[in-house]
């Protein structure tokens, strides 16, 4: 007992510091990150971009040390405009493009890339953009070809690429048909990855509805709730449906998230009536998540 | 048991029971670890996997002195019962040898299902993830005919074109797939299939088991010749289980069968083999196969052709037709190949590329998140850069070169390659055609004189890697007299020389060996010891291939970028 006594005030001074520590941790985190805001800030002001003009009218008063904070300062406040002149254009562009420098010392074009950035937007939030890189392997021409990319394997930018982006033929001759056009494809890519997150998007607020995502019991007026909805497929096109009583479904929609049809298996071959229960003659799958809403 | 048995086309249903003496079940039974093997038993125990695995209860109407005495195993009268045995027996310390012989002799004395089988086999590949070695396969579309000519002009069938401009990705329902896969297996084969989900991994993991025999009954796991086996059968037994003989003789069951009509089951000329199919991504891992009893190479040879045949069927549907392409990523590591191959944005972004790819949780610098942020990002912190920055003089200098590589290992590695992030390939094999760079002053003739000296140096570059890892790897590298011209014109119509390229190309193949080969490289970089501005691409992992061929410094045909060159 005595061990046990003696053991448990020092845990729990050790559990203190542990705690204080974290805390601190936490604070100087959250200060570093306040700093790094009031300083973006700052730079970025006018008054102060004014400060930093180089001096014009020649006085020499100034020392040297004082020059070359000055000279500092400056080169911040131009890296700070730039990021805040790069922000800007991908907040209102959405596709935005940017030079890269390939480290491969064999790269061909001189490592010449051409970085195209993607913004993609879901549930009122700026995600990682994506990223396709561009360069331009074929010798004597300005072909472009998709180097390295970072959009998911179920965007067929394999496909988008060799419509819209064709290598260039051999024969001379046939030249009006390999034409490149990289604003389509860009285009294009986007409309695809924009699809994707609505979709999935759409399968989230399906799940909202069904009451899957709160932990808390709703009050289910259903006779059969459902278990489980989540996209059964790659691109998110189908959804699969379960219900409490082992019935399960699957939705199919189109690109757009038009519903193409569905299909609910029951113990005793296909449930027809469960379909129309929970479709309701919606066209659209933002139909199904409102009657969801209202059951 | 079946009396008759009739030849079929089905599948082995997981139903099929295994004599429980045969070596093939202890064999299975007998790598995996006294836990793994305790949590396996309580998974046949649940009562979903129940109808496949029952174990021997005592009948309900049967009393206390039907008991046999010489049973050591006296089966149990209720699950629950036998739940607790085995849950006892999780709780105390004891050998392996305990729990098989209690599975063998007493529990699953009348044997073991194919579907038991499977799962013991899934355990020991989670318990070992590196036996099998995987090689990835792209699915990729082919096109449709246009018209029936096409196919079927004068008569000769035409190789079928990849469709590289289809937007279709490819979707893999399980069990269309195994019915389909299944048309494909030839008669006078039968297979057990098993799927699974392994814990922690994005992707299904089909087990195909295969037997030679064209029933699907009892006579399929029992062997055709009786004589023979019954005489292996004992030895094996003996050999491996030391006293297992007399300890099951005195079970009146267990010895009909032995000497009886049904002769014990063995799986002559059984061979397994593991399919995976990664969550959201158009590629298909195939793991070698696994046989037990002899077999030659050429038999698993074509299991995996057959194998390899028959998904690209299985996977097309009618005016939807799809063919697997090599993509030259062999590995142990199943996090590789997901790393590489996977669903993730890094697949096709990899090396240096990875900064670009990096997923929310791994970002370091979320202002490359969100363009609202308008901080100015913060070049990560070289580790313990602060804290010497103060030294003075040559350390000074020496600090400052060290950050540099480091600096310059990051650009060409970025967040990849590290020794403890378990994506490592083990084996790498580049082949390198280019011309030998020539040197300023010499002609071409006298660098012949000179170039085995530069071989070894550049091998010998490259062989430090593997040496450096593992101190039991070996790096080989071949150095043959190039054939001079003819040849390699031939394929390299549309390729440009270089100036400052000799003629000769010396016929060099790098092999690196080790735990986590791109990792070693990594290391080699921030160490000084291969110049990490002027490593070429392949040295980075960056395109995804264990297997390339390099010509103009670059591997020729690489699949990372999905277009394909």
């Amino acid at each position: 007992m005595d061990t046990r006594e003696s053991r448990s005030p020092d845990q729990s001074v050790a559990d203190k510091l542990d705690d204080e520590i974290a805390n601190l941790r936490a604070q100087v985190e959250s200060l570093k990150k306040e700093l790094a805001l009031q300083t973006s800030t700052l730079m970025t002001s006018e008054p102060i971009q004014k400060l930093l003009q180089p001096d014009r009218s020649g006085r020499p008063r100034s020392k040297q040390t004082e020059v070359d904070s000055k000279e500092k300062l400056l080169a911040r406040a131009q890296d700070q405009n730039a990021r805040k002149q790069q922000c800007l254009y991908r907040t209102c562009a959405s596709i935005t493009t940017f030079k890269i420098h390939d480290p491969d010392p064999n790269a061909v074009d001189d490592g010449h890339v051409l970085g195209v950035r993607l913004e993609v937007m879901s549930k009122s939030r700026f995600l990682r953009p994506y990223y396709v890189m561009l360069n331009r392997p074929y010798s004597e021409r300005r072909y472009l070809r998709v180097h390295r990319h970072t959009v998911p394997q179920c965007i067929p930018l394999a496909g988008l690429a060799a419509r819209y982006l064709p290598a260039p033929s051999n024969k001379r001759d046939h030249n009006d048909s390999s034409k490149q056009d990289l604003s389509q494809f860009v285009r294009a890519l986007r409309r695809e990855i924009v699809r994707y997150h609505n979709r999935n998007a759409v399968i989230g607020d399906l799940r909202k509805s069904a009451g899957l995502e709160s932990k808390t019991e709703r009050s289910q007026e259903q006779e059969v709730p459902i278990v489980d909805i989540s996209a059964a497929d790659a691109e998110a096109k189908q959804i699969s449906v379960g219900w409490g009583d082992g019935r399960s479904g699957r939705l199919v929609m189109d690109d757009d998230g038009t519903i193409v049809k569905m299909v609910v298996q029951g113990e005793n071959g296909r449930d027809r009536d469960a379909v129309r229960q929970l479709l309701g003659g919606s066209a659209r799958i933002e139909e199904v998540v409102r009657r969801l809403e209202g059951i | 048991m079946a009396r008759v048995s009739l030849p079929t086309t089905a599948r082995l249903p997981s139903s099929l029971r295994v004599d429980a003496s045969n070596p093939a079940v202890i064999k299975v039974l007998n790598r995996l670890s006294r836990t793994s093997l305790l949590s396996l038993v309580l998974d046949w125990l649940d009562p979903k996997n129940l109808t496949l695995c029952p174990p021997v209860l005592r009948h309900p109407e049967e009393g206390e002195d039907d008991e046999d005495e010489d049973d050591l195993y006296p089966p149990a009268r209720s699950l629950d019962e036998l739940q607790s045995i085995y849950v006892d027996l999780q709780a105390r310390k004891g050998s392996r040898r305990e729990v098989v012989d209690r599975i063998i002799e007493g529990d699953w004395r009348h044997g073991l299902s194919l579907y038991q089988l499977a799962m013991a086999d899934m355990q020991y590949l989670y318990d070992h993830p590196g036996t099998l070695k995987w090689s990835t396969y792209r699915i990729e579309r082919l096109q449709t005919p246009r018209h029936e000519d096409d196919v079927d002009a004068d008569g000769i069938r035409r190789p079928e074109k990849i469709d590289k401009a289809s937007l279709a990705i490819p979707r893999f329902h399980p069990s269309t797939f195994l019915q389909n896969l299944q048309a494909e297996v030839l008669p006078d084969v039968k297979a057990h299939y098993n799927l699974d989900r392994p814990p922690g991994l994005p992707l299904l993991l089909l087990r195909i088991f295969v037997l030679d025999s064209p029933y699907n009954t009892d006579l399929a796991v029992s062997s055709k010749n009786q004589n023979r086996s019954r005489a292996s059968i004992t030895t094996t037994v003996r050999t491996s289980t030391g006293s297992l003989i007399e300890m099951s003789a005195p079970n009146p069951s267990a010895r009909d069968r032995r000497s009886g009509a049904a002769a014990p089951a063995s799986f002559d000329a059984s061979r397994t083999i593991y399919v995976a199919f990664p969550d959201a991504a158009p590629y298909v891992y195939i793991s070698r196969s696994q046989s037990s009893g002899p077999t030659t190479p050429s038999d698993t040879k074509s299991l995996r052709t057959l194998v390899v045949e028959g998904i690209p069927k299985a996977l097309s549907r009618p005016r939807e037709r799809y063919a697997l392409r090599p993509s030259d990523l062999h590995t142990k590591n199943l996090e590789a190949l997901l790393a590489a191959r996977g669903p993730g944005r890094g697949a096709a972004a990899a090396g240096g590329w990875s900064v670009y790819a990096a997923g929310a949780g791994e970002a370091r610098d979320k202002a490359l998140v969100s363009p609202l942020n308008v901080a100015l990002p913060v070049t990560p912190p070289d580790s313990d850069a602060e804290g010497r920055a103060k030294k003075r003089g040559r350390e000074e200098e020496e600090e400052e070169e060290r950050l540099r590589k480091r600096r310059v290992a990051r650009a060409r590695f970025g967040d990849a390659a590290r020794m403890d992030d378990g994506k490592g390939v083990e084996r790498v094999d580049i082949l390198l055609e280019d011309g030998f760079p020539a040197l300023p002053g010499l002609d071409t003739n006298t660098l012949v004189e000179d170039d085995d000296e530069q071989e070894a140096d550049m091998a010998g570059r490259a062989n430090k890697p593997g040496r450096k890892k593992s101190g039991n790897t070996s790096s080989l590298f071949a150095t043959e007299e190039g054939d001079e011209e003819g040849e390699r014109e031939g394929d390299g119509r549309n390729r440009r020389r270089k100036p400052g390229e000799t003629n000769w190309r010396p016929n060099l193949k790098l092999t690196f060996h080790g735990p986590h080969v791109f990792a070693g490289i990594r290391q080699l970089v921030e160490a000084g010891i291969v110049d990490g501005a002027r490593a070429p691409g392949w040295m980075t992992g960056e395109e995804g291939v264990t297997v390339g061929v390099v010509r103009e410094g670059r591997i020729r045909g690489f699949k990372g970028s999905g277009v394909g060159g």
